[in-house]
């Protein structure tokens, strides 16, 4: 048998405020990546090959899976478009599907279970069609039977809807205080009820309170309390004489001295009370924080800032002297003006200003200025100050609305000048962000040299663009 | 480059051999006279074994043309390699990609 997993993003969009950046197939349900109990499940039905498709993104899912090997099965990935019907969702996996039982699951849904052993003759048994369904997604099966005499068997498992954050609350609970359970969680577990993972540091004076599943990397201080039903992430200190129970900690969490966490999700400094999904960031680094993770490739983000330094100062040298004859004319002209306007940075919640030209006059004069980006000249000096490349994403304006958040997407790296425009592609925002994650990717700073020059004579000749 | 073209229930199925890139991108672009008019076409990606973003351009750029005539470009049997760029650039956003060629054809949309 196979299993294709079917997630959309209209599924799990409400995920995206409480674990930015992280997809929901990876996001921890007691310390255990969601798509590890989807994998399970599906292993137990039989299957010896998935494939996980999506209208989203599924690099981390694949990252963190990879081919299955882990698993001893065949795992591979696939994608479909938002408004893809169910039918032509099989369609698009034909090959896959074809020529075996397929078991699908669709939607964000947990399935539960009690009876491991059974599931498989279940399904080797059970004739095709949908076998179950809730208002987050459904089970179907399609092909034909092994046993076809065999009488179909009560339905050995349930569906979870995850639609909401207390829904992901109560059901993390729910599988801690499941006994005996029949999911298999991470960390040794000596007694029922509580689970250890490795290199966790219990204090004198601190106490533990079963259930509890506790990650890698824990440190647990004199005189705090973690539990009943405490799951703890890996990497987390929970400082002295600080209460945990009825909580989720995500991994990398710092709580401080003497806070009591009670029924909240804490990750990162955010708290979050699940019954009424109201999120708080806690500004004091003493009470609630991040633990920042290693430094990545520090050396390569020093060799690319001088690379695009080094562009960048070339270009003000050649550029300055054609920047201050166009300013002095248009100024005395009255046709010079400047704009400030805000662009989003490359890190989360940071920001630019840049005061643009912005030069009200046509023809021959206009048309210079912009072919030698003397439009965008200030921006140079904000790569000297390295808040943004040379090359890049098109920076993307901070609006009232907040609109513009929603464009920002992985490896955005706002710079001068854009990838697409280097590669004749199209301004059209969804296209040009293709060629901008190509580079962010496999791009170098020698490439982005070379790159920088071809956007820079694309613009001086627009005519040659498509 | 080299261009393959076969017909399924009416619809061109067009397979590039060899490596899509700023090399061949251009060659590739102008090599079928499907890549025009309303007609719905399959690429059929299976002896590509490289695509780079002039490549990817190309794709793009073929796609945007047909569906502003009317048609429609969809595409088929991606390898492992092609498939990781196409993730990687969230390009899949942009077009129907089936497991075989015949299918993706087989169904008028």
């Amino acid at each position: 048998m196979k299993t294709l997993i079917v997630i959309r993003e209209k599924d799990y969009g409400w995920m995206s405020s409480f674990f930015p950046g992280v997809h929901p197939l990876v996001v921890p349900i007691c310390n255990k990546p969601f798509i590890e109990f989807l994998l399970d499940f599906a292993i137990l039905a039989g299957s010896t090959a998935v494939r996980i498709v999506s209208d989203g993104s599924l690099n981390s899912v694949e990252a963190y899976c990879e081919t299955g090997d882990r698993w001893g099965i065949e795992l591979g990935y696939g994608s479909i478009r938002q408004n893809d019907s169910d039918e032509t969702v099989m369609e698009k996996n034909r090959l896959f599907c074809s020529e075996d039982r397929v078991l699908v699951i669709n939607g964000f849904i947990f399935i539960r279970y009690a009876d491991k052993a059974g599931l498989k003759s279940f399904f080797a048994e059970t004739s095709s069609g949908s076998l179950s369904r809730c208002s987050s997604g459904s089970i179907e099966l399609t092909g034909i039977p092994e046993d076809v005499s065999a009488a179909p068997g009560t339905l050995p498992f349930s569906l979870t809807d995850l639609h909401s954050i207390d829904s992901y609350y109560r059901l993390n609970a729910e599988i801690l205080t499941d006994y005996p359970s029949p999911y298999v969680l991470p960390g040794y577990s000596n007694e029922p009820d509580c689970h250890m993972g490795r290199n966790v540091v219990i204090s004198k004076g601190a106490e533990v309170i079963k259930p509890v599943v506790i990650g890698n990397n824990v440190q647990i201080m004199k005189g705090a309390i973690v539990g009943p039903s405490a799951v703890i992430g890996s990497n987390v200190i929970v400082d002295r004489e600080s209460t945990v129970s009825r909580s989720i900690v995500l991994d990398n969490t710092y709580i401080g001295e003497q806070l009591d966490i009670v029924g909240r999700i804490a990750s990162g400094n955010t708290l979050v009370d699940p019954e009424t999904a109201f999120l708080v960031s806690m500004e004091d680094p003493h009470l609630l924080a991040g633990m920042n993770k290693a430094a990545r490739r520090q050396g390569l983000v020093l060799i690319r800032y001088l690379a695009h330094a080094a562009i960048a100062l070339l270009l003000i040298l050649l550029l300055i002297l054609p920047y201050l004859f166009f300013r002095i004319l248009l100024s005395v002209t009255a046709k010079w003006q400047t704009r400030a306007v805000t662009f989003y940075g490359a890190n989360e919640g940071k920001s630019f200003t840049s005061a643009l030209p912005s030069i009200s006059c046509g023809g021959t004069t206009c048309s210079l200025f912009t072919r030698l980006s003397l439009d965008r000249f200030p921006m140079f000096f904000h790569v000297l100050a390295g808040k943004i490349g040379v090359i890049g994403s098109f920076p993307l304006e901070v609006k009232e609305s907040g609109h513009g958040e929603t464009e920002i997407f992985s490896g955005y790296r706002p710079a001068v000048f854009s990838y697409a425009e280097a590669e004749d592609w199209p301004a059209d925002a969804g296209e040009s962000a293709i060629v901008e994650r190509y580079y962010a990717v496999h791009g170098t700073p020698a490439q982005d040299i070379v790159l920088t020059v071809k956007a820079f004579l694309n613009r001086m000749h627009p005519g040659e663009q498509e | 480059m080299m261009i393959r073209e076969r017909n399924h229930n009416g619809v061109t199925i067009v397979m590039p051999v060899g490596r899509l890139d700023s090399s061949s991108a251009s060659q590739f672009m102008s090599g079928s006279p499907s890549f025009s008019g309303n007609g719905k076409i399959v690429i059929d990606l299976s002896e590509v074994d490289f695509i780079d973003s002039t490549g990817l351009g190309s794709l793009v750029g073929i796609a945007r043309k047909k569906r502003e005539q009317g048609g429609d470009v969809r595409l088929a049997c991606l390898n492992e390699k092609l498939r990781k760029v196409f993730e990687i650039t969230q390009a899949f956003r942009l077009f129907d990609i089936y497991d075989d060629a015949e299918t993706a054809a087989g169904r008028q949309g």
